[in-house]
């Protein structure tokens, strides 16, 4: 999550950065713990470390996560040579991996098994008279990354049946391997196939029920075909497994507002009062949604001579808030909003 | 800061005045042939007055609290990060590539 704090260190350092400034690799490492894509600035200013070997050496065992850090936004950036050049400085300095430019089946070697750090039963096993090293550990993690940053390239080429093909092989090494099946799902994507992808991400989802990410990508792909009640699921989803994130929250209203009918609008209602009250009233879009939820369900029960059990005065402090709002920071559109308010209020 | 840092240094002072009056004591109770059934009242009243003094710099000398609700200023969640490992490359920049001539040596 990126919080206000860190959205401001961010752009404090970007200025700085593009400013020529220094704190080009603080920068990098944020972008990389934040999970921004700012593939341009990373591939300009990566490069730019990665070509000085006075301050790439100064980044120790850093340096090799920068140069994958690098080849993938080079890859978003369509500067494939530069991408293959950082996967070639990898594979040189983790060898171990095979080629995957070549169509033909491919043969990984397979990462040491460290069956002696089990203990109990296996300390017979012959592993044990000569146990791996740590550094062999970290080895077999890169070894599977050179892997996984060529079959990337190949996608970034656009020869998705050979990318296919080296996903399928890293697989049937390691099944269990959360990125390349995720790299499926977004191959899928990429070609347009979303029903395809949905299908990935479904089965993906029965075996790592815990990822968010991959649920935030179902939603995603839900809201984008239309399809609002399985987005919907996916909402509840997240907040479950974030209940205080309010960006979830607002999704979640958005999707049940979207979809209409008394019940769902009551219910967007109280999450978009939950997104106010998780961002401390900062939120204009949840400000908005509780006054189009509000007329919406005063037009559904306008006929019925039901008593209103909502408290009434959410939609008037949302409407001051939003005024005051406005007030503060665009004073030329005031005008705008209140005549919107007014034609909201029945 | 300053402020609190000197609390904590009178708290110590007068945690250390109250070692030195018990031992004081407790060699005039060996001289004077008497039973140590425990401290003078005064040294109680300093250790507890030595207590308070150093838990308030201990609070106040390192730095400020840091807020931890969801909603404060500093805390609220503004942006969700790109979903990276879903990442695809064929989107609309691939019309505009980078124009500089951007090279690994």
């Amino acid at each position: 999550m990126v919080t206000r704090t860190e959205e401001e260190e961010v752009n404090r350092l970007e200025n700085q950065v593009e400013n020529g400034g220094g704190g080009v690799w603080e920068y990098l490492c944020l972008v990389h713990k934040l999970k921004l894509r700012r593939s341009d600035m990373v591939l300009k200013h990566g490069l730019s470390i990665l070509n000085d070997s006075k301050k790439r050496s100064a980044l120790g065992p850093e340096e090799w996560t920068l140069y994958e850090q690098v080849a993938v936004a080079a890859m978003d950036c369509q500067s494939i040579d530069v991408a293959k050049d950082c996967i070639k400085v990898l594979q040189r300095k983790f060898p171990g991996s095979k080629r995957v430019d070549s169509l033909e089946p491919r043969v990984y070697r397979k990462p040491p098994l460290y069956l002696h750090k089990v203990g109990g039963w296996l300390r017979t096993h012959h592993h044990v008279q000569n146990p791996c090293p740590e550094p062999h550990l970290w080895d077999s993690h890169w070894i599977c990354c050179c892997c996984r940053l060529e079959a990337m390239l190949l996608e970034a080429r656009g020869l998705w049946s050979e990318a296919e093909n080296a996903y399928s092989s890293l697989l049937e090494e390691n099944p269990f391997d959360q990125v390349v099946h995720k790299r499926r799902v977004a191959m899928a994507k990429a070609q347009g196939n979303t029903s395809a992808a949905i299908d990935w991400l479904n089965k993906y989802l029965d075996i790592f029920m815990a990822d968010h990410e991959a649920w935030r990508e179902l939603a995603e792909i839900y809201v984008s075909l239309q399809m609002y009640k399985q987005a919907a699921f996916c909402y509840e989803e997240l907040i479950l497994s974030q209940p205080t994130v309010p960006l979830y929250h607002l999704a979640y209203a958005d999707v049940l507002y979207t979809l209409g009918g008394l019940e769902n609008l009551q219910t967007a209602k109280k999450y978009y009062a939950s997104t106010i009250d998780l961002t401390g009233g900062k939120s204009t879009r949840a400000l908005f949604g509780i006054c189009l939820c509000t007329s919406a369900i005063g037009q559904l029960t306008k006929g019925r001579n039901k008593e209103d059990k909502e408290s009434p005065e959410l939609q008037s402090l949302s409407a001051m808030a939003l005024e005051k709002d406005y007030k503060q920071r665009a004073p030329s559109r005031l005008s705008v909003l209140s005549s919107t308010l007014r034609s909201l209020k029945i | 800061m300053g402020a609190g840092f000197l609390v904590g240094v009178i708290g110590v002072l007068i945690l250390s005045h109250a070692t030195y009056s018990t031992i004081q004591y407790r060699a005039l109770l060996k001289i004077t042939e008497e039973e140590f059934s425990g401290p003078s009242i005064n040294v109680v009243i300093e250790l507890i007055v030595s207590l308070v003094l150093c838990l308030w710099a201990a609070m106040a000398a390192p730095g400020n609290f840091k807020s931890i609700h969801p909603q404060s200023e500093e805390n609220r969640v503004v942006a969700l990060p790109a979903n990276l490992d879903f990442m695809i490359f064929n989107h609309r920049g691939k019309i505009f590539p980078l124009e500089t001539e951007l090279k690994l040596k």
